[in-house]
């Protein structure tokens, strides 16, 4: 296989769920492989569950020897919103103002976190996002036996929001990622993120709805009428549409139901 | 419409995905390098059809048969104008004269000019090797020879007289 050009596995990485995909190298998109486990004992504190899961299943031959895609939950991240500065700022200077700014909002929990930032022209907001710092090392740890090589590791709502991005409006627009027991919203002006929050939900359907609605109501508040578009797993849609007023759910034409929803997403990003 | 600009966050590679745009200037210029890659293809073949159209002409030109013939010629020339430049007339004048001037005691028996060399060998006979001594010193007093030497001598046994036989070697003067 040339080392150039390989087949990709993709991976989701939960609290609760691992999800994998084996996409054979070639110009048209396909799945070959594609299977999803639950994590038994998973939680959003920890984990080492899920990655022991991961390493169980790439002791199959199916998923080895390839590059690896991985997208992590986002109960595994922290986002936030890094403002310009009246004086501009090098590389490691805009990572320094980006660690402050997570601190500030998450506290010294995240002062030892990896933390990547978008690359937004000078004098523009932009995003960044942290992550546990022994979350890569681990995973790289995990992938290595089944000759595995980390190509890219991004959180999920980076993931869904851009397979959904061009569906959305350019302004004054809410998007919402809802995953199991998570729910990451970013609000949209002038193209970008201009507010991101992150909220963990309980087990039951009505009470996630109403968060939605809160949110809904936040954006009326400021005296326009926010429009709110919802991602979500199939499961999680079924459920909720049914009571849902006011709520765009974005669904794709084509399911594809050979692989998870979070792969697919990731799929349609690339694409 | 314009649409939200896509976010990117990646923990591995946080690299920028080519655009659209980039992709299609990379896309145009492979099209430009295979284009001048066939046109100088297709050149290169031109170029190779007409030198081999050019020497096709002067292989034409020039047969072996006939280049052979005309070298012959050539040599045969150059050779019939060298023998034609030998002064046979002032050689033999002063070759007569030199024998005279020895009052018969030299006879000469052979005489084979090389008009390559522009030198003439003299076979002749002398009663005693003072006679071809004394031949040879008349010989390099002529103005039509140069660098007379006597290349060899040899007393004739069979000869009842035992007379000598010499050879003597000389440029002629052009």
């Amino acid at each position: 296989m040339s080392p150039l050009w390989r087949d990709e596995v993709a991976i989701y990485l939960a609290p609760r769920k691992v999800a994998l995909a084996r996409r054979p190298r070639g110009l048209k998109a396909r799945v070959s492989a594609a299977t999803e486990v639950a994590v038994a004992g998973g939680g959003a504190g920890d984990c080492g569950p899920a990655l022991a899961r991961l390493a169980e299943l790439l002791l199959e031959p199916t998923w080895q020897d390839a590059a690896a895609r991985v997208v992590i939950a986002d109960p595994w991240a922290r986002y936030c919103i890094v403002p310009p500065t009246a004086t501009p700022l090098d590389a490691e200077g805009r990572r320094a103002q980006a660690r402050y700014v997570l601190e500030d909002a998450y506290g010294e929990g995240v002062s030892e976190w990896n933390v990547v930032l978008e690359d937004a022209p000078p004098g523009r907001i932009s995003v960044a996002c942290a992550m546990a710092e022994g979350l890569e090392s681990a995973l790289i740890a995990a992938l290595s036996p089944a000759r595995l090589k980390l190509v890219s590791m991004q959180p999920q709502l980076v993931v869904a929001f851009n397979a959904w991005r061009r569906r959305l409006p350019r302004d004054d627009a809410w998007f919402i990622a809802l995953e199991d027991g998570w729910l990451s919203a970013v609000h949209l002006a002038d193209g970008a993120w201009d507010r991101i929050h992150a909220a963990r939900l309980s087990g039951e359907p009505r009470v996630e709805l109403e968060r939605l609605q809160a949110f809904g109501s936040l954006t009326r508040a400021a005296g326009c009428v926010g429009r709110m578009f919802v991602e979500a797993p199939p499961w999680m849609r079924e459920r909720a549409k049914r009571t849902g007023v006011g709520l765009e759910w974005l669904e794709a034409e084509d399911a594809g139901d050979a692989q998870a929803h979070e792969l697919a997403l990731l799929m349609r990003a690339n694409a | 419409m314009k649409r939200p600009r896509s976010v990117q966050l990646d923990f591995a590679a946080p690299v920028r995905r080519s655009s659209a745009a980039g992709l299609l200037l990379c896309l145009a210029g492979i099209a430009a390098a295979t284009a001048v890659g066939v046109e100088f293809r297709s050149a290169l073949a031109e170029r190779a059809r007409l030198d081999g159209a050019v020497e096709a002409i002067a292989d034409h030109r020039r047969s072996p048969v006939e280049t052979a013939g005309r070298a012959a010629a050539a040599n045969e020339f150059a050779k019939m104008s060298r023998e034609l430049n030998i002064p046979w007339t002032k050689l033999l004048a002063e070759l007569e004269a030199a024998s005279n001037d020895m009052t018969s005691q030299v006879s000469l028996l052979h005489i084979e000019p090389d008009a390559d060399k522009h030198l003439v060998r003299i076979t002749a006979e002398v009663r005693s090797l003072p006679d071809a001594l004394a031949y040879l010193e008349r010989l390099q007093r002529s103005p039509v020879l140069r660098y007379p030497m006597l290349e060899s001598h040899e007393r004739r046994k069979d000869d009842p007289e035992h007379a000598v036989q010499i050879k003597i070697a000389a440029e002629w003067r052009s």
